[in-house]
């Protein structure tokens, strides 16, 4: 598995020090890429924070911060003395991201006829999301 | 005299009010800093802005002419055994006996440090493919790099001093130097000081960082707060402007015609009303952060 997530990294953009966004946040999203195309499985075991530093050549407390925050969310399991896991229940998200990938897919097929522009698409998701999230009626005003 | 108690809570390197002078220059200037135990301390500025100079109080090889500097809580300049016993150092292009064979520099070496891992220098010395029976002169600049890298790793020193070693070498070997690092840091309680102007390596690495300016300090503290302050915010005028915009507290401010980019330290500046709009935000490099910093103050 681990040569994998090495090889995968040519698929990826190589983690960037340079870029606004901090390292551990970087190596977040790449872990979770790399769970949702099934590069990792449910139940694998991740490198060890001193080898994951090693290979990326990247200080071992950003690994830290990242399994740690990984964790917190409930993507991996900090198994003491042996090393970090991706949870089993993990495998559930992936079918799931691609049944709502299909949702999004369909959702789009049907709005084709309305001849909307994507901007104006966007706005509908986000205020449909707004909504959701404030609890409030938020009417955009369509001139 | 600091007692052993004291010695202990404090960092690996405690630097106060640290000055010098060579001639009418202030190669540094009133510098205080602190190394916590077991980070990575980076260290960068431009050339001539002091950081070898520091580095070289840190040895011990300069004394200080007013402030103070300690290492482990001792005088590096009165306690030299002490003191250097547990660094590894690596400077640009090391000094190394060119006459000596590879594996007599390594004996020789191994003499000084009482905790010099021999198996440890001998997986080294295979993984960085250096013919223990060449003599050092025949050595190429990146393998005499990786030789002096050897030598400031294989004791497995509290503190690994680094200064500008990645400096004209090539990938291969600057891995080998972002790698010791990394191995060193990864031990509980040991320490990286690592000065260079490749800002890049810096910001891969570092815990906390501190920019050396014309021997002054110009910023000191963790990177991750460091970049989480500093923001280029893009803006939008209606009309054209002959002149950057005037941005008070702003460390920079460049662009052309309506669309110009502020770049700031968040927490001392607010946005005034300028009559424009904020098209782009974004967090800052090391680099940029480096250089508005600088042409700021100049």
């Amino acid at each position: 598995m681990y040569t994998v997530l090495i090889e995968h990294t040519v698929m990826l953009p190589l983690l960037n020090p340079a870029s606004g966004t901090p390292l551990y946040l970087q190596l977040i999203e790449y872990v979770k890429h790399a769970i949702e195309t099934g590069v990792i499985r449910a139940g694998e075991q991740l490198p060890s924070v001193r080898q994951l530093a090693e290979d990326l050549l990247i200080n071992p407390n950003t690994v830290v911060r990242a399994y740690r925050e990984l964790e917190h969310e409930g993507i991996i399991e900090l198994k003491h003395g042996s090393g970090a896991f991706i949870r089993e229940s993990i495998v559930p998200r992936e079918r799931l991201m691609k049944k709502a990938n299909g949702v999004v897919k369909s959702a789009l097929d049907s709005l084709e006829s309305f001849n909307l522009s994507e901007d104006e698409i966007r706005r509908l998701l986000e205020n449909e999301l707004a909504v959701r999230r404030t609890g409030k009626k938020r009417r955009k005003h369509y001139a | 005299m600091r007692d052993s108690t004291e010695a202990a809570t404090e960092g690996v390197v405690a630097i106060t009010n640290l000055s010098r002078r060579f001639g009418a220059k202030a190669a540094l200037n009133e510098v205080s800093l602190d190394v916590p135990r077991g980070g990575v301390f980076g260290l960068v500025g431009e050339n001539g802005a002091g950081k070898t100079t520091l580095i070289k109080h840190i040895l011990g090889f300069f004394r200080a002419e007013s402030g103070t500097v300690r290492v482990f809580g001792s005088d590096p300049v009165s306690k030299p055994v002490e003191v250097l016993g547990r660094i590894g150092y690596l400077s640009e292009q090391p000094d190394l006996p060119d006459w000596m064979r590879v594996h007599e520099f390594l004996r020789y070496t191994q003499a000084f440090y009482p905790t010099w891992d021999a198996h440890y220098a001998e997986q080294l010395r295979e993984q960085f493919g250096l013919d223990p029976s060449a003599r050092v002169r025949v050595l190429s600049k990146g393998q005499r790099a990786k030789l002096g890298l050897l030598a400031a790793q294989a004791h497995r020193p509290d503190l690994l001093l680094l200064d500008e070693p990645s400096s004209g070498l090539d990938p291969v070997v600057r891995r080998d130097i972002l790698e010791a690092v990394i191995r060193t840091v990864s031990d509980e309680g040991r320490t990286v000081f690592f000065s260079s102007h490749l800002l890049d390596e810096i910001e891969r690495v570092s815990d906390r960082v501190a920019m050396l300016h014309q021997g002054r300090l110009v910023l000191c503290g963790s990177l991750d707060q460091i970049k989480a302050r500093h923001r280029r915010i893009t803006i939008r005028f209606e009309t054209q402007l002959s002149a950057p915009p005037r941005v008070p507290g702003a460390l920079a401010v460049t662009g052309t015609g309506r669309e110009w980019t502020v770049f700031c330290d968040s927490t001392r500046v607010q946005l005034p009303d300028l009559g424009a709009r904020i098209v782009n935000e974004d967090g800052a490099s090391l680099n940029e952060i480096f250089v508005a910093t600088v042409t700021g103050r100049s």
